[in-house]
C-alpha cells in the first residue's frame, strides 16, 4: 500500500463540525460520570442540550430543513431553561427549609467506583458503542457516520452513569443524558422527521421529569437523603 | 531578495533558535503570569541572566555520588538538543536529518533525558531528590499510554509517524483541521505537556519547597554549571513540546517553505511567537486553577487518556 493510500481523506468541514459536537456532547457526559454535585450535574446537561441546539443548527443551515431551527428553539427552551429549572427546583426542596441552594445529601460520595475507574470503565462502554453503531453501517444521504456512533457510545456511557452512582438525582441526570444521546441519534440519521413527531417526543421528556420529581420527592421522604444505598435492605 | 542558506545552516538554525530561544519563553511566561496576578514580574531576559550567574559558580557533588551525578545533566541537555533535528521547528520541508528518528524516536529521547536525571538525583542519597524522581517515574508511567495513543491517532490519519506528515495534513485542507481525532489528540497532549512542564493542575514550578514537588524537586542536589544545566534542560524541553504542539498539531503554518535567509528568519519569529502564544495559555491556566492534591493526578491523565482514546476511536471504530 502506497503511503498516499494510507491517508484517509479528512470527511469534510460540515461532517467535521457536526462530529466535532457530537465528541465534546459525549465529554460532557464523561464529566457527569465523575462530578461530584447534583448542581454541577445540571448545569453540564443544561451545557449538553445546548450543544444539541446548536448541532440542529448546523444541520439545518446545511441541509436546508427550515423545521429544524425550529426545533432547536423548542429544544433549547425545554431542555436548556425548562429542565434544568425544574430539576433545581426538585434538588432544592429536598436540601430542606431555607436551604434552597445546599446541596442534596447522599449526592456526593455516591461513586462505587472511584473517578479515574469510572472514567476507565466508560472508555469500556464507549468501545463496544463505537463498535456496534460502526458495525450496522448506516449510511444516510448526509449523516456523520461518526456523530452516529458517538450517539452510541454515549447511550451506553449513560447507562453506566446511572450504574456508577447510588443516588436518585444522578440517576435521573443519567435518564436525561440518554435522553439527549437518543436526540442526537434521531438528528443524525432522520433529521427529516416531521417536526409534530419531534416535537412530541421532546414533550415526552416533561412526563419523564414528572415522574422523576416524585419519584426523588418519594425517596428523600422516606430515606432522608437520595441516595439510594439504604434501599438494599429489605425491609426498613 | 534574500540569498538561499545551506541545508546544514538550516539544521543547525534550529537548535539554535531552541537552545537560545528556550530561557527568553520561561521569561516571558513568568512577566505574562506575574502582570495577571497583579505584580510588575521579573525581566524577560531574567532567566538569561539567572543562568549567566549559575555557569559561573562553583560546582559541589555529595560525596557518595558518581561520575554519573555529573554526566547526567549533559546527557539531558544533549538529548534535548538533538530533539530540534528530528520536528519540524523551521520549515516545512522535511531536512536531512529529519527522518533519523520518528515521533518515537522524539519521545525516546525525551524519556532517557528525564530518566538519566532521576537515576542522577536517586545517587544523591538526598530525601527530597529522590522522592522527586520516584513521583516523577511513577506519574509518567501513567503518561506514557497518553502519548501512545496520541500517536497512534497521528499514525491513523497520516499512515506514517512523521512529524513532518502530520503537519503537512494539517496544512492541506480546513476539514483535517476540524476532526475530532485530530482536536481530541492534540486537547490530550496539551494535557501532557502541562503535566511534563510541572504547570499547576499538577505542580506548582516557581521553586519553594514543597511536598507536591515532582519534577522541580530532582535537581536539588546539583549545583553550579550543572544545575544551570538542568534549569536549561528543562526550558529546552519546555519549549520542544510547545513546538511540537504548535507547529505539529495546531498552526503548522508560518514554516519557511523555502531555503531563503528571509523566510528562514520569519519562521524563528513565528516559532517564538507561536510558543509564546501556548505560554500564555499556560500562564492564564496557571492563575485560574488550584494544584491538584497528589493523588487527584491520576484522575487529570485520566482526562487526557480520556480524550486520546476517544480520538482513535473515531478514527479506527467510527470511520471519520
Amino acid at each position: 500500500m502506497s503511503l498516499a493510500s494510507a491517508v484517509q481523506a479528512a470527511p469534510g468541514v460540515y461532517q467535521g463540525f457536526a462530529n466535532v459536537i457530537a465528541a465534546v456532547m459525549l465529554l460532557i457526559e464523561f464529566g457527569m460520570l465523575r462530578q461530584a454535585l447534583a448542581r454541577d450535574q445540571v448545569r453540564l446537561y443544561a451545557a449538553q442540550s445546548a450543544l444539541i441546539s446548536v448541532l440542529a443548527i448546523v444541520i439545518a443551515a446545511d441541509r436546508n430543513l427550515p423545521d429544524l431551527y425550529v426545533l432547536a428553539a423548542l429544544s433549547a427552551a425545554l431542555k436548556v431553561v425548562a429542565v434544568p429549572l425544574m430539576l433545581r427546583r426538585v434538588l432544592g426542596w429536598t436540601g430542606g427549609e431555607g436551604r434552597e441552594e445546599e446541596e442534596p445529601a447522599g449526592v456526593a460520595g455516591s461513586h462505587t467506583l472511584s473517578p479515574a475507574s469510572a472514567v476507565l470503565a466508560g472508555i469500556v462502554l464507549a468501545a463496544i458503542g463505537f463498535f456496534c453503531f460502526g458495525a450496522m453501517q448506516i449510511h444516510g444521504p448526509a449523516a456523520p457516520a461518526t456523530a452516529l456512533s458517538i450517539a452510541g457510545a454515549m447511550v451506553l456511557v449513560a447507562f453506566g452513569l446511572m450504574i456508577v452512582r447510588r443516588d436518585v438525582a444522578s440517576q435521573a441526570i443519567g435518564f436525561l443524558a440518554l435522553e439527549n444521546a437518543i436526540s442526537l441519534a434521531a438528528l443524525v440519521v432522520a433529521s427529516g422527521l416531521p417536526l409534530i413527531l419531534e416535537t412530541a417526543f421532546l414533550f415526552d421528556l416533561l412526563v419523564a421529569i414528572v415522574v422523576f420529581g416524585m419519584l426523588i420527592r418519594a425517596h428523600h421522604a422516606r430515606a432522608e437523603s437520595l441516595s439510594t444505598a439504604d434501599l438494599t435492605r429489605l425491609r426498613g | 531578495m534574500s540569498a538561499a542558506l545551506p541545508i546544514p545552516v538550516i539544521q543547525l538554525l534550529q537548535v539554535l533558535t531552541v537552545a537560545l530561544g528556550a530561557p527568553g519563553v520561561t521569561g516571558v511566561i513568568a512577566r505574562v503570569e506575574a502582570r495577571l496576578q497583579g505584580r510588575r514580574g521579573p525581566r524577560i531576559r531574567q532567566p538569561y541572566y539567572d543562568l549567566a550567574k549559575l555557569f559561573r559558580k562553583e560546582a559541589l557533588a555529595p560525596e557518595q555520588a558518581s561520575w554519573f551525578f555529573l554526566a547526567a545533566p549533559l546527557i539531558a541537555v544533549t538529548c534535548y538538543l538533538t530533539i530540534p533535528l528530528l520536528i519540524p521547528v523551521l520549515t516545512s520541508y522535511p531536512l536531512p536529518l529529519g527522518y533519523m528518528g520518528d515521533i518515537l524516536g522524539g519521545g525516546f529521547l525525551l524519556s532517557l533525558a528525564s530518566f538519566v536525571v532521576a537515576t542522577a538525583a536517586l545517587e544523591t542519597g538526598s530525601p527530597y531528590a529522590q522522592l522527586g524522581s520516584s513521583r516523577a517515574k511513577t506519574f509518567s508511567a501513567i503518561t506514557e499510554p497518553v502519548v501512545l495513543f496520541v500517536v497512534f491517532t497521528v499514525a491513523l490519519l497520516t499512515g506514517t509517524d512523521l512529524p513532518y506528515a502530520l503537519a503537512a495534513t494539517v496544512r492541506s485542507s480546513a476539514g483535517q483541521i476540524i476532526r475530532p481525532a485530530h482536536l481530541l489528540a492534540a486537547a490530550a497532549l496539551f494535557m501532557v505537556i502541562l503535566h511534563e512542564t510541572g504547570r499547576i493542575p499538577v505542580e506548582t514550578h516557581t521553586g519553594t519547597n514543597e511536598f507536591g514537588m515532582i519534577e522541580e524537586a530532582r535537581a536539588f542536589e546539583h549545583s553550579g554549571p550543572y544545575f544551570a544545566l538542568l534549569k536549561w534542560g528543562s526550558e529546552l524541553k519546555q519549549l520542544i513540546l510547545f513546538t511540537i504542539l504548535a507547529d505539529v498539531f495546531l498552526a503548522p503554518w508560518g514554516l519557511a517553505s523555502t531555503q531563503r535567509a528571509g523566510a528562514i528568519g520569519l519562521a524563528i519569529v513565528a516559532l517564538l511567537a507561536k510558543a509564546c502564544a501556548v505560554g500564555c495559555v499556560v500562564a492564564v491556566i496557571d492563575n485560574s486553577f488550584a494544584k491538584l492534591r497528589l493523588f487527584k493526578i491520576t484522575e487529570f491523565v485520566s482526562g487526557a487518556f480520556l480524550l486520546a482514546v476517544l480520538g482513535v476511536f473515531t478514527l479506527y471504530l467510527g470511520g471519520a
